[in-house]
């Protein structure tokens, strides 16, 4: 798992409409103009994926689209999520509620779902796209369906003022389970009809799919304008459960209709009326990484001060200077200003006659080329002319994570270089650290270091079928202690201020109950949700270590210990992890109770090139389960990242319980992304459809990968156009 | 009586949001400070600069420039932040601000640009010796900060023409200069430049030249020099 801090989604829901409704559009560029604004993405449908309003299209989205909807008719509402992984494959998560359900004791149900669409054809001049869709495909499957649609465009002539011609969408397609549930005109093999009862779901019901009676369907939507889209469809879902084994609402015609608006360049709203009997609405929000809907600005920097040449004034070249003992000590301080300015924390300093290593801290930019950029600038404000090679090393935790090395003369001779960006990687090079050498000066006043914070902070619980959100508020005091490099002491004292997750309920497992039993920490309102010591250090060449020790989360403390294999220029990493963990009290202050285990894991982390980042750990779990875990993220250069995991262990799926095995989704979008200044903070979360105890870890506080991996080479290389920025 | 202890924490909510120290500032802290700057922001259009008169810009030093961005009907005053020559030929000035935007030319035609988000990060463009602007017709590309956290390299091929001479007013003083006008095409689009060339001082003395896609048209006067 990628080691990144939490954080819940109705708060990043919430900027993300925030910033998308306040921030001002900028007028729009003028006709002929090339343009980098994306053109209007295709629409969604009530299960959140292209399409028409209850059936889909074979249309996809932009790649990296990132989809949140929400739709309702008839008491049923959807609340979906689709990414855009790869230009022909895109994934949905769906939370659906349905009232008036009233079988197998619930009166509405709540149910999880996940969607997978794959392109088989792309649309073309004379051709149809089209797509195989699996829908609810392991769920407890009250939605599943699986299809095959084509979809073919036509432009049309704009109504009214337009900066698009209006584009006409054709689609056709033939569906299985839900979608051949009327109007049926075939059948293969088999289907076991829909049982909400029995299921616990979680399991790919592979022997389900495109089995049974086949129904086909269609749709037309036009889009007049660059806002207005008219849509029309022939459904082939019957609606039985909701029908005619419970009435939740009454079906009289397959045929629907309904208008949507494109209210601002990501957000369109629709009404709809649908099977005869119900009015239906959709609110629809595209977000693309590429896209952000603030462009980051960040203060210009100081221009490369140029040094005379030597030929003129020889005497400023020379290197009498480095024999005074107080010169690196009078040039630290010169530079700990400046790059204090731009948020970097200067660690130590190195000087010699004709070079310099400056290891520093980014606490500013996500990406740490721009902090590269502006600590090789001070350094060219300040070091004496003699000074020509440059070594920037990016430190967290005390530990080096890698060395950049410029040469001063190509800094100052590429600045304003035609190919500016590329020509300066041409001649950097990007290398392992190491060991700080004994006439390094440390940065003053550094160590011992006190950080503190005192901030408001959000948990919330998602998913009981009696309360879909549940969410607690209150206040952290984080204390930060680092006594000497690659030491630190931290604690967090909580205070809920309000909330509700101590209602939740604490469901049976025939596991140890390593999570079930969240809502028993949760009746506490005063709380010490962690303290520990931590220890890190570069254990040899490429190898970081960590040994950590005390209350690491809310429910386990214990001793903690890690070991990462990392070259600078690998894409392939290697940890190993040993934990003794000891679960912790109900009221989360100092004791214990009696449940002990010993977990750890083998890691193995995969930076593809194309944008994809596995990960695989396999090891003992908290509940003693042994197993692996399997993540899958696409991370773009911003810090956006969107993924899943799935664990699998040796627990079977009946004492697992609900969901028959762990699995989940995360989000991280980074908040420079949405608001425009420069940050290292992102808002993410993690949902899991639901939590169990099987596949659980320990969360232990500052894993080494998440810290390591972006100060490497690749994602240096990858994100360097900030570097003159 | 929850009331009365909810009163009682009022005077700590002050601190909620505060941060010290060497590290990250946590998000919370930082979302917190984000809204307190979108609060503190003077609401309402920005108010009238007064007209520049030549009376005021006589006693300053030193190099001025005006510029405007079009889209976003910005206007600011620049000063010299640093000046140079490269290993190519063209002179290089770098203009600031003083709310930190830097816009730097060669020869007078825009090169790069720094602190507006969707910058230009360089340019390639047709310069000799130091004649102030465009030399000849052909290449002009930029790149330009964009997509995912990349660039972009944008290539238009130009064509110069020159429209004879004009007189122009830069703030009460006249300067007969020659109309040179560089149109660009490339495979999304095309756009036209304009430079207000003085031959007698060197200088572009007025234009207009595209910033990139995401920023647009500026127009630049050069007020003092």
């Amino acid at each position: 798992m990628l080691t990144r801090k939490t954080h819940p989604r109705c708060l990043m829901i919430g900027i993300l409409v925030l910033s998308n409704v306040l921030v001002a559009r900028l007028p729009a560029a003028q006709e002929g103009e090339p343009s980098l604004v994306a053109l209007p993405p295709p629409s969604l449908n009530f299960y959140g994926s292209p399409g028409v309003i209850d059936m889909p299209s074979a249309d996809m989205l932009p790649d990296g689209q990132f989809a949140p909807s929400l739709s309702s008719f008839g008491g049923q509402t959807r609340f979906n999520f689709t990414f855009q992984a790869m230009p022909w494959m895109s994934a949905s998560f769906r939370y659906n509620a349905i009232r008036n359900w009233n079988l197998f004791g619930f009166p509405t149900y709540y149910d999880r779902g996940f969607d997978v669409r794959f392109r088989l054809f792309k649309e073309q001049h004379n051709l149809p796209g089209v797509t195989l869709g699996l829908q609810d495909f392991a769920g407890t499957g009250v939605y599943s369906a699986e299809y095959i649609v084509a979809t073919k465009t036509f432009e049309t002539p704009a109504w009214g003022a337009s900066r698009l011609p209006g584009r006409l969408k054709i689609s056709a397609g033939l569906g299985w389970g839900r979608l051949g549930s009327y109007g049926s005109i075939g059948s293969f093999g088999e289907r076991p009809t829909f049982d909400g009862s029995s299921s616990s779901g979680g399991a790919l019901a592979y022997d389900q799919w495109f089995r049974g009676p086949f129904a086909p369907f269609g749709g037309i939507e036009w889009q007049v304008n660059d806002r207005l889209g008219l849509k029309l469809e022939y459904s082939s879902d019957a609606y039985i459960t909701e029908t005619q084994t419970t009435s939740v609402f009454q079906r009289k015609s397959p045929i629907n209709l309904g208008v949507e608006y494109q209210v601002t360049p990501r957000t369109r709203l629709g009404a709809y009326y649908l099977y005869g009997s119900e009015i239906g609405i959709s609110a629809q929000i595209q977000i693309n990484p590429r896209h952000p809907p603030t462009l980051m600005a960040v203060p210009a920097p100081q221009p490369v001060r140029q040094r005379p040449e030597r030929s003129q004034q020889p005497e400023v070249w020379g290197t009498g200077w480095a024999e005074s003992e107080s010169a690196a000590l009078s040039l630290r301080d010169q530079l700990g200003p400046l790059l204090k300015e731009d948020g970097l924390v200067l660690e130590s300093l190195d000087v010699a006659p004709d070079r310099v290593e400056l290891r520093f801290r980014n606490l500013r930019y996500m990406t740490h080329p721009i902090a590269l950029g502006r600590a090789a600038r001070a350094l060219a404000r300040v070091m004496p002319a003699s000074v020509e090679t440059f070594r920037l090393v990016l430190v967290s935790n005390g530990m080096g994570l890698s060395t950049t090395t410029i040469r001063r003369s190509d800094l100052e001779a590429l600045e304003t270089d035609a190919n500016s960006t590329d020509a300066i990687l041409a001649v950097t090079g990007i290398s392992d650290t190491p060991q700080i050498a004994d006439t390094a000066v440390p940065g003053p006043d550094l160590y011992p270091d006190l950080g503190w914070s005192f901030a408001p902070y959000f948990a919330p619980a998602y998913f009981d079928p009696q309360q879909p959100i549940r969410m607690d508020v209150g206040v952290d005091l984080d204390v930060t202690y680092r006594p000497v490099p690659g030491w630190v002491i931290s604690g967090k004292l909580r205070q809920r201020l309000a909330g509700n997750v101590k209602n939740g309920r604490v469901s049976s497992s025939a596991l140890p109950p390593v999570r079930t039993d969240q809502a028993l920490y949760a009746q506490y309102g005063t709380t010490l949700n962690n303290l520990y010591v931590a220890r890190y250090w570069r254990a040899g060449a490429d190898l970081y270590a960590r040994a950590s020790a005390g209350y690491f989360e809310y429910g386990y403390g214990g001793v903690s210990t890690e070991l990462l294999w990392k070259p600078v220029n690998s894409l392939l990493a290697l940890g190993l992890e040993a934990n003794y963990a000891i679960k912790r009290d109900y009221d989360q202050r100092l004791g214990f109770l009696d449940y002990r285990v010993f977990t750890g894991h083998a890691s193995a982390y995969m930076d593809f090139d194309n944008g994809f980042h596995a990960q695989m750990d396999v090891g003992r779990y908290l509940a003693g389960d042994v197993g692996a875990t399997f993540a899958m993220d696409r991370v773009f250069d911003n810090g956006w990242s969107v993924g899943g995991f799935f664990t699998l262990t040796n627990v079977s799926a009946d004492d697992f319980g609900e969901g028959s095995f762990d699995k989940g989704i995360r989000l991280n979008i980074p908040l420079g992304w949405f608001l425009g200044f420069p940050s290292r903070q992102s808002v993410g979360t993690m949902i899991r459809p639901i939590q169990r105890d099987g596949g659980a870890r320990m969360y232990v506080p500052g894993r080494l990968y998440g810290q390591i991996r972006g100060a490497h080479q690749k994602a240096l290389r990858d994100q360097w156009s900030g570097f003159w920025e | 009586m929850w009331i009365r202890a909810l009163l009682g924490l009022i005077p700590l909510l002050g601190l909620i949001g505060c941060s010290s120290g060497n590290e990250v500032v946590p998000l919370e802290v930082q979302l917190i400070r984000a809204g307190q700057d979108v609060a503190a922001r003077p609401r309402g259009k920005a108010p009238e600069r007064p007209a520049l008169r030549r009376t005021d810009l006589d006693p300053l030093e030193g190099s001025f420039m005006e510029v405007t961005l079009e889209r976003a009907e910005r206007l600011a005053y620049l000063f010299v932040n640093d000046q140079r020559q490269d290993d190519s030929p063209g002179r290089i000035m770098i203009w600031r601000s003083e709310d930190n935007v830097t816009m730097t030319t060669r020869n007078g035609m825009l090169i790069a640009t720094r602190g507006l988000g969707g910058d230009i990060l360089s340019s390639t463009v047709q310069v000799q010796g130091n004649l102030p602007g465009p030399a000849t017709g052909g290449e002009h590309t930029q790149v330009i900060r964009a997509l995912d956290n990349g660039k972009v390299r944008l290539t238009m091929a130009c064509d110069l023409t020159d429209l004879g001479p004009e007189t122009i007013e830069i703030v009460e003083r006249k300067h007969a200069t020659r109309h040179l006008q560089q149109r660009c095409n490339g495979t999304d689009g095309g756009i036209i430049n304009d430079y207000w060339v003085d031959f007698g001082n060197g200088l572009v003395m007025q234009s207009r030249q595209w910033a990139g896609p995401q920023i647009g048209y500026m127009r630049f006067r050069r007020l003092t020099y």
